[in-house]
């Protein structure tokens, strides 16, 4: 048996260009309790912290376990680990439970005024910018001695903006996001980094050529290799993916289990790793939701399947001992397996060493659109930030590529991956209902093999 | 009526210029499947409380889920120490007369409650059709849940309604094929539960030959779920504020205008108390009322709510949400294909029975794309030849809508992880979508 009390509060605020949109405090405090009784797994979470009430989830994660019971053929049974007994807290230099309301607003109206006049041929329709600030404290207690608090600041910046040309338009989102104190507002400059991308967005929108139609080598820049690596190694990594039980919702996994350790899926290059441990981190824990120790893992090593994300549960069916990936969202949801921060490991290139002996080529610096297939195969990305590639230089900006490959493609045509390894935050969505957890996201920029490149129609 | 309300608004009200408490309370019952068995059973007993608080132009939204008023009274009194610290709201409206209280009947069915302490007969019945149509595993989620809903504000208006829902998705499988189907209803109804098994079972089986296509563009038919993620996109930037925001497709059109062919009609259907979402007051106090969002391809309705209706001169639809207006029940319209005849009619095309992951390049454009899952089947001559794997629809709304050339007489209701907003959907007929896979 495990119960978790948690407590998730902050505010957000938005403004719509100069104009403030609104405020939203929040605040999910309660406790979720999960049980294994015949080999069936229940849950209940309430947020009624009386006695009274919390006997009454207890009791209805046990008779509901208990009365589907009959239906298991086969009982679950967890890995025994050696759980944490630890408190631990993420440092701030500037604790966001002193940044206010009114902090925000104004870090907010510094990006609007650091955009507002310097998009000059475009119009910039507008500028929506949101400020989260999330504290979340939990307390998790098992029957078999865990016992794990833990306190997690973190910070996020959005900045959704919109740029019309003539017939034209382009929709960006920039994200910063990080645990830590307001003291990251000042590392992320997000007024200075929003005004240099949006005048080189405002380039694309005017001048922006259609993408090639001959196969062409490309460079996909580091946020989308961040998320191609989150999409295609991090989620088919998923033990619980791997074994169908989240076939329902999220999927399944082109990986089965007799894969792990024997298939290659791409070059040398390809080694991806996961480490909820990277401190700063948005995605950062130090014991997971089960009470297990977190460490880095290998997803892929040198294109080999290497190891997958395990909670007690897929640990106990694969015979390993849980790696420790079981996260929640809040009190109310059950501890399922996650990322947190997944990146492709960097090379010792310099960016201009990778596109230098490129004749004609693609380099493609961020992304708006995406998507992949529920086996983590058939992905797309399209492009935003986007040049042609010409005698190794960056040239013309290119609109709209949309570039389609599978997962062993991209893994197998890793020709080169420069020394600049960045990060990128998400929220990563899974389960029923719906878990979003934070996440970062990276790699380096990545040179590839040639590919067709893709138009919307 | 929630006494918790009642108490938050008598200690709030003299404070603010404005106070607007609501309370919902839940108990709902969760059984997962996979592998044709539960992975999990989860329940939940929660309170939930918004309060929408205005002192002089300024607005806050506070959320809550914590039963306890002296903390959040506490909270709450310490926004007024920041009211004259941060500037207006420039969606702050004053709320609006306060509608009348006539809550919903009809969405309540007791037996949803009687079930949630041991749903093993509805686990096993959905399971058992999937596997009677040839289906070698399934997975799925049966979700019960009992609703209170109340709100109550300044302004004098009171109003209380309690509902049931009933979420059940299926997804059997048959070797590297699956199948997909979803449900969802304010009512228990085992048939109903039956045949989300049944179909997903049948979807899965219904062939076991694969089928290559190039890219390119084909005749499409979308089944309801499709036409339901679809259309949920749609209906969620139908909410004014996404338009005032640019992210959305409604950004650049006007009321009246085309944006689909005359086979298209969406509707917001908050009074339908079978659909999930029925509510008879939206977060403001206004009565709600069923409306065209698109009538035969025409915009006929951006949802709103006082302040976004300010804002454009127009009056409240009943959808607030006191930030983002929203839909509450979508409705796609019928029309006269027959299902069993579908792949007669498409003669040559696909048909994708599910899809997931729809993102968009560009909301003010419409762009987008969606992939495939489970069956996904080319037809030739008239007749099924086989699984095509995953494709994706990529597009714009814009184009998707006005190629979209008939509609199923039936119906059917949805509701699951990739459609949020209940909808009632029929298959539909779209002409030349473009299709696209990986070369590579």
């Amino acid at each position: 048996m495990e119960a978790r009390f948690q407590d998730d509060y902050g505010y957000e605020v938005v403004l719509r260009n100069n104009k403030l949109t609104s405020i939203d405090t929040f605040r999910r405090r309660g406790v979720g309790i999960r049980v294994l009784v015949d080999g069936s797994l229940g849950f209940a979470a309430t947020n009624s912290l009386s006695i009274e009430d919390l006997y009454k989830a207890l009791e209805s994660a046990y008779t509901r376990a208990k009365a589907t019971s009959r239906l298991r053929k086969s009982p679950i049974e967890f890995s025994e680990e050696r759980p944490g007994r630890v408190k631990y807290r993420v440092a701030e230099k500037r604790p966001l439970q002193d940044f206010k309301v009114e902090d925000a607003v104004n870090t907010l109206s510094e990006i609007y005024r650091a955009v507002e006049g310097e998009i000059r041929e475009a119009r910039l329709v507008s500028v929506v910018k949101t400020l989260t600030l999330h504290m979340q404290e939990k307390l998790i207690v098992t029957s078999d001695g865990g016992y794990v608090e833990s306190y997690t600041p973190r910070l996020f910046i959005g900045v959704n903006s919109t740029l019309l040309y003539q017939d034209r338009s382009l929709q960006r989102s920039i994200e910063f996001g990080a645990s830590g104190g307001a003291e990251l507002i000042d590392e992320w400059s997000p007024g200075v980094k929003a005004r240099e991308e949006l005048r080189n967005l405002e380039r694309v929108l005017v001048k922006g050529v259609a993408p090639p139609s001959e196969k062409v080598d490309f460079v996909l820049g580091s946020e989308v290799v961040g998320l191609v690596v989150h999409e295609s190694s991090g989620h088919p990594m998923e033990a619980d993916r791997i074994l169908g039980r989240e076939a329902a919702q999220a999927g399944e996994s082109y990986v089965k289990p007799d894969m792990i350790g024997r298939f290659r899926v791409g070059n040398e290059h390809a080694t991806v790793v996961e480490d909820p441990t990277i401190p700063g981190s948005y995605g950062f824990y130090l014991y997971d939701d089960e009470c297990v120790r977190a460490r880095p893992r290998y997803l892929y090593r040198e294109g080999l399947l290497y190891e997958p994300l395990h909670n007690r549960h897929t640990a106990r069916l694969f015979g390993v001992s849980s790696n420790g990936a079981a996260r929640t969202m809040n009190y109310a949801s059950e501890p399922i397996i996650r990322m947190s921060n997944t990146y492709l490991t960097p090379g010792d290139y310099e960016f201009e060493e990778l596109i230098e002996d490129i004749d004609f080529g693609l380099f493609v610096k961020s992304y708006m659109e995406w998507n992949i297939d529920d086996a983590r195969w058939n992905q797309r990305y399209v492009g935003l930030e986007s040049y042609i590639i010409r005698k190794g230089e960056l040239a013309e900006p290119v609109l709209n590529p949309a570039l389609e490959f599978t997962t062993s493609w991209f893994y197998s045509n890793i020709v080169a991956k420069d020394r600049n390894l960045e990060f990128y935050p998400g929220t990563c969505g899974k389960g029923e209902p719906s878990q979003g957890v934070p996440v970062w996201f990276g790699g380096p920029n990545v040179r590839l093999g040639k590919l067709r490149v893709g138009v919307l129609r | 009526m929630s006494e918790l309300a009642h108490v938050l608004l008598k200690s709030l009200q003299g404070k603010f210029d404005e106070v607007s408490v609501l309370v919902e309370e839940r108990s709902s019952l969760m059984v997962k499947l996979w592998n044709t068995e539960p992975s999990i059973v989860q329940s939940w007993l929660q309170t939930s409380i918004r309060l929408r608080l205005a002192k002089s132009g300024r607005l806050w939204i506070l959320s809550y889920e914590s039963k306890d008023p002296i903390y959040i009274v506490k909270n709450a009194e310490e926004i007024l120490k920041l009211a004259s610290r941060v500037e207006e709201s420039e969606l702050h409206a004053p709320l609006p007369e306060p509608g009348r209280c006539s809550p919903l009947t009809g969405a309540f069915d007791p037996s949803v409650e009687s079930a949630m302490n041991d749903p093993s007969r509805l686990v096993e019945e959905m399971t058992s059709a999937a596997l009677s149509q040839g289906a070698e595993r399934v997975a799925g989620t049966l979700t019960l849940t009992k609703t209170s809903t109340t709100l109550v504000n300044t302004r004098g208006f009171e109003c209380n309604e309690a509902k049931t829902s009933v979420e059940a998705y299926a997804r059997a499988f048959r070797g590297e094929f699956s199948g997909h189907w979803a449900h969802g209803s304010t009512r228990l109804d085992i048939v109903a539960i039956r045949e989300v098994g049944r179909r997903a079972g049948y979807c899965a089986t219904i062939t076991s030959k694969k089928a290559d296509i190039s890219p390119g563009e084909y005749n499409v038919v979308i089944s309801p779920l499709v036409a339901g993620n679809l259309f949920n996109y749609l209906a969620f930037m139908a909410s004014a504020l996404r338009v005032l925001m640019g992210f959305s497709v409604f950004a650049k059109y006007k009321l009246g205008e085309r944006i689909g062919s005359e086979v298209v009609s969406l509707h917001d259907r908050p009074r339908d108390t079978t659909l999930p979402g029925a509510r008879g007051f939206d977060d403001e106090g206004v009565e709600t009322f069923d409306k065209p969002i698109i009538e035969k391809g025409l915009i006929r309705s951006i949802l709103h709510n006082n302040a976004t209706a300010l804002k454009s001169q127009l009056k409240s639809t009943g959808n607030a949400g006191w930030v983002y207006p929203r839909p509450w029940n979508l409705e796609i319209s019928e029309g006269e294909l027959r299902e069993e005849e579908i792949p007669s009619v498409i003669r040559n095309g696909v048909i994708i029975t599910n899809n997931w992951y729809t993102r968009l390049q560009n909301y003010y454009e419409g762009y987008f794309s969606t992939v495939s899952r489970d069956a996904a089947l080319l037809v030739r001559n008239g007749e099924i030849e086989g699984h095509v794997g995953k494709v994706r629809i990529a597009t714009s709304f814009p184009r998707l809508l006005s190629s979209i050339v008939g509609a199923s007489r039936s119906r059917h209701d949805v509701s699951w992880w990739e459609v949020r907003v209940p909808t009632r959907a029929p298959f539909l007929l779209v002409e030349n979508t473009p299709l696209t896979k990986p070369e590579a």
